[in-house]
């Protein structure tokens, strides 16, 4: 429902550097720009048009999802752009950053482009992440510098993991001095060989093999070390991006060297703080992700390395399958679960207080945007708009009918969370979710 | 205590004690079956049981179908190596197929960990479920083995509490010993498990068993020493270097038996490697009840088929 003027009545604003923040405002949006804000009723308006108020609306920059899987071009019975795009708007994002992961990989020019033409004409803007190396097998590089230019953000193996230590090495190098981000999901493959969840008690009963804690730690302590030897030189400095963090040893590595000073960030996956391998001894293929779900003790690490800032962002890891993939045997099923529209609502139902709203908000807004280097959305009259609005206690209940994404591989169906976004705004556009539009009858 | 608290059989996990319990009272009576000159009985007639196997089997497919037979149910089977994705069927179509036949029971065997319990959850929505029984789902479990190898200790020795059991072998890929495990705990018996150390899961005694690497002391501990077969097919990468080596270190001879200097059972669900996991004059000695835990098991499968037949 696309609405070019509206009335927000009454939301608090979540705008660190605003001199607005925290505060309880009307925001009069025209044609996709602020043109008022102020004290709540202080604003005259037609009383035409459409107001969105509620009980709990709040309001923050756009945000933005460091982590999805696109699936388009190559496998569109999944997903295509259009219903990622969707999907992205109703779960809150204005801004979606794209794994390579499609078929073709994307690492050409032209792959880039695809993505980001698309983005052009929706709400969504679409952020291309392009390939580390070619096809994303380890073997050889991909044009980096070209594809930096036509404008891929970051680069990554995406779903892979940088095995190559030689080649993460240059290409550390090689990007450094145009600031490129380099993005690792860290796992060595020769101890993850047919694992299928994670290695513990849990795995042991069901009699499946694990995927331990220690190739993923293995593979961030490699990659640290790398750093390490880089930063030894003069020059330019390299930046690391330790993707979807799972275990308490991951979290301490990613402590410790930021203590250390290295330039590392990382990201969790929102389900992640939600879900332990507890959950998976029903075989629900839908709890089928990678990395697995750990234990409680992982689970609370990771909340912690959200609050102390060590994990500096948090992201879907949106990956859609089709049925095909997913009502199978477990170990044939494919690895992935979708959470582009209940991410949100994820993280801040299983929040035990670990987070306050304004900095669980900051992890999804202005901290993937500086680890990209992308501009950080204004809240000033006059000034085009990118915004979400939500209501963090609304509660609902994903089902398959309910959710936009062409895939249904979701561990939440039935599951009632708490918060959802109910309005997004960017490049002029504003699309208003849900029943909390008012329009009074003429 | 005359129903079992489940409709399937997908594993001991989620059997209780009673269920075990019941199980070996009603194999009792269809043993004494077994040894009369006719025998079969009517109990299963018009049930009609279709075995699917998606993975080799011989003893455990030939003793389904003996027990389906010695009970007058109407028997079909499907077999077919390798996974069904493979084939370009999934699993869920080609048993909806022979469900779609009027099928009331399914036994399967799966390479894959929960295939059986996918199955139970997707034909549990259909209008008449069939019950499911699991004959081995990849290194999860093989309930009916388990449920047999305590049976035939059980008649050997009595009473399984305080009774200490090892299994030796390749613990990490076994579904015999991981049914075996639950079983035996939830009758109170003691139990080791004892291989090369690539081979024992990491986190197997937070199941409350012992662990040992040492067949020898193994065999000192033990009433019953329970011998796995070396599953060469199921190791996707290695685990230890040679079979020969195996044979020399984890293998057990007659020597070492008469060296116990007492009584032990030696088991081994078949089929055996001689000459790896036992040698021959090990396994045909007079420890040996390998052969009475193959006559068990067509009793065992009579009573978990009429048992779970009469819940619907």
């Amino acid at each position: 429902m696309p609405e070019a003027n509206l009335l927000i009545r009454s939301a608090r604003l979540l705008a660190p550097g605003s001199a607005h923040h925290n505060q309880v405002r009307d925001l009069l949006i025209r044609q996709g720009q602020l043109t008022r804000i102020d004290e709540p009723g202080r604003i005259d308006y037609d009383s035409s048009g459409p107001v969105l108020e509620g009980t709990n609306l709040h309001v923050s920059a756009g945000w933005f999802d460091l982590r999805a899987h696109a699936k388009d071009p190559g496998y569109e019975a999944k997903e295509d752009l259009a219903t990622l795009s969707r999907a992205a708007a109703a779960g809150g994002f204005t801004e979606v950053a794209l794994l390579p992961n499609t078929k073709p990989i994307v690492q050409t020019k032209e792959g880039v482009q695809y993505l980001r033409r698309f983005g052009e004409t929706q709400l969504v803007t679409l952020h291309p992440m392009a390939a580390l190396t070619l096809e994303t097998d380890g073997h050889d590089f991909t044009e980096m510098l070209d594809l930096h230019h036509a404008g891929a953000v970051a680069f990554t193996d995406g779903e892979r993991s940088a095995w190559n230590a030689d080649l993460l090495l240059k290409s550390l190098q090689y990007l450094a001095p145009v600031g490129g981000l380099v993005i690792n999901r860290p796992e060595e493959p020769t101890l993850a060989y047919f694992g299928q969840m994670h290695e513990g008690l849990v795995s042991t009963r069901l009699g499946m093999k694990g995927l331990p804690p220690l190739a993923e730690e293995l593979m961030i302590e490699r990659d640290l070390r790398l750093l390490d030897y880089l930063l030894q030189q003069a020059g330019p400095k390299p930046r690391l991006h330790v993707a979807l963090l799972s275990s308490v040893g991951a979290v301490e590595l990613v402590r410790q060297a930021k203590r250390r000073g290295l330039p590392v960030s990382a990201d969790v996956a929102a389900h992640h703080l939600a879900l332990t391998d507890e959950a998976l001894t029903g075989f629900d293929t839908n709890l089928k992700v990678s990395p697995p779900f750990r234990t409680e003790a992982d689970r609370l690490a990771l909340w912690a390395g959200l609050a102390d800032g060590t994990i500096n962002a948090i992201v879907t890891d949106h990956h859609p399958h089709d049925v095909e993939s997913k009502h199978l045997e477990f170990d044939q099923a494919e690895f992935g679960a979708i959470g582009l529209e209940t991410a949100f609502a994820v993280a801040n139902t299983y929040n035990a207080g670990q987070l306050s709203l304004e900095n669980l908000i900051e992890k999804w807004t202005d901290a993937p945007r500086r680890l990209l280097g992308l501009p950080l959305p204004v809240f000033e009259e006059n000034k085009s708009l990118n915004l979400t609005v939500f209501d963090p206690t609304l509660e609902w209940t994903p089902t398959e009918t309910g959710l936009h994404s062409r895939a249904k591989n979701s561990p939440f169906l039935g599951i009632t969370l708490r918060g959802r976004a109910v309005a997004v705004i960017n490049k002029g556009q504003v699309e208003v979710f849900r029943d909390y539009l008012k329009i009074p009858s003429a | 205590m005359t129903a079992l608290s489940t409709r399937h059989l997908l594993g001991i996990k989620d059997l209780t004690e009673n269920d075990l319990q019941l199980v070996f009272q009603t194999a009792d009576e269809f043993k004494e079956v077994l040894n009369r000159p006719i025998k079969r009985v009517p109990s299963l007639r018009d049930v009609t049981i279709a075995n699917v196997f998606f993975e080799n089997s011989t003893r455990t497919r030939l003793s389904f179908e003996l027990a389906e037979k010695r009970l007058s149910a109407d028997v079909v089977n499907f077999s077919s190596s390798g996974s069904s994705v493979k084939k370009g069927e999934t699993l869920l179509d080609t048993v909806n197929n022979i469900l779609a036949m009027k099928v009331d029971m399914i036994v399967m065997r799966h390479a894959s960990p929960g295939a059986p319990h996918f199955l139970a959850s997707r034909i549990n929505a259909g209008p008449h479920p069939a019950n499911v029984i699991n004959a081995g789902d990849g290194t999860h479990e093989h309930p009916t083995q388990a449920l047999l190898d305590a049976f035939s200790i059980r008649e050997k020795l009595g009473d399984l509490v305080g009774k200490k059991i090892a299994i030796i072998g390749d613990i990490l890929h076994s579904r015999v010993a991981l049914s075996n495990i639950f079983c035996l705990k939830k009758l109170g018996a003691d139990v080791m498990v004892c291989g090369p150390s690539t081979l024992i899961p990491r986190y197997i005694a937070d199941l409350g068993v012992l662990v040992s690497h040492d067949v020898r002391e193994a065999l000192r501990w033990c009433d019953v020493a329970n011998v796995l077969r070396i599953q060469l097919e199921r190791l996707q990468v290695k685990y230890f270097p040679s079979l020969r080596e195996y044979a020399l270190y984890f293998g057990i001879n007659r020597q070492m038996l008469d060296e116990l200097n007492k009584e032990i059972v030696l088991m081994h669900p078949g089929p055996i490697n001689r000459g790896v996991e036992l040698t021959s004059d090990a396994a045909d000695s007079r420890h040996s009840i390998i052969l009475n835990q193959v006559e068990n098991g067509v009793a065992v499968r009579m009573a978990v088929l009429y048992l779970l037949a009469a819940q619907n």
